[in-house]
């Protein structure tokens, strides 16, 4: 079972949340819409924590293939709101592996080092299904 | 009740099922999932495994409204079998948890993505909302 998960950075512009919320159907005012979202506490718009947490599914699925689509699990906190024009990084870090499974910590952060999503992945061996 | 219909989701019970919900993800769907996030990897006539999750949720708030100050605290996602595209799914979901705690009522929504009969993923959602929503 590989091991080597490479991390992936994304930015997060107006233009990619904007089309997150017409790929994904949600269109939260709190996302896509300027004027709502100035008159919230966050004082403008933020990504949608799925598009953020998707940065993880890439890197697990990049890193394990097709054993993430089919045993892989996720467990998340969303820490922090991620705002249009961060540069959001998604890591890995390898706390067990064992014959029936690899589970790491994973975080997302900005490049300003904030942690917006931390938790747990873990694959399962096919062997342990 | 909300103006738009919807039940604010502060208001809903531990144990309130939503109604199945039946949906397809086609291949111009995967793909804009797949642009929008900017996900590199190919995954041919598969789907990304978190977008049905993210559309399954998306799809719930027709159901649900979430009320202004809302907050997606926490995810998991257990992926159980790979998802194809136009592949018929079937999503079933319910309150799993409700607590109030410092002005906010905090929901756990449970849910599972089937197609088939067989589950392809499971899912909890955790959304802290205002209790003066409810």
């Amino acid at each position: 079972m590989s091991i080597d998960v490479q991390r992936v950075t994304r930015t997060l512009t107006q233009t990619r949340i904007d089309a997150y919320a017409d790929a994904s159907g949600d269109h939260n005012p709190i996302h896509i819409d300027p004027q709502f979202a100035s008159a919230t506490p966050f004082g403008g718009t933020i990504a949608h924590g799925m598009l953020v947490l998707a940065l993880i599914g890439e890197m697990m699925l990049a890193a394990h293939g097709d054993a993430w689509s089919e045993r892989g699990r996720l467990k998340v906190r969303f820490k922090a709101p991620t705002r249009p024009g961060d540069a959001v990084t998604a890591s890995a870090t390898l706390l067990k592996q064992s014959d029936t499974a690899v589970e790491y910590a994973v975080q997302c952060a900005t490049a300003a080092g904030e942690i917006v999503i931390e938790g747990r992945a873990s694959v399962a061996s096919a062997v342990a299904r | 009740m909300t103006s738009s219909g919807r039940t604010n989701i502060s208001a809903l019970p531990r144990g309130h099922e939503f109604p199945p919900f039946d949906f397809t993800i086609s291949a111009a769907q995967s793909a804009a999932y797949v642009a929008a996030t900017g996900d590199a990897n190919d995954y041919g006539s598969k789907i990304p495994p978190l977008a049905a999750v993210a559309l399954g949720l998306a799809a719930l708030q027709d159901a649900i409204a979430l009320p202004e100050g809302s907050l997606h605290t926490g995810q998991e996602v257990e992926h159980l079998r790979a998802i194809v595209v136009d592949a018929p799914l079937r999503m079933t979901g319910r309150i799993a948890q409700r607590s109030e705690r410092h002005g906010y009522v905090i929901s756990v929504i449970e849910f599972e993505i089937a197609g088939g009969g067989d589950v392809a993923a499971r899912a909890r959602t955790t959304i802290m909302a205002p209790a003066a929503a409810a």
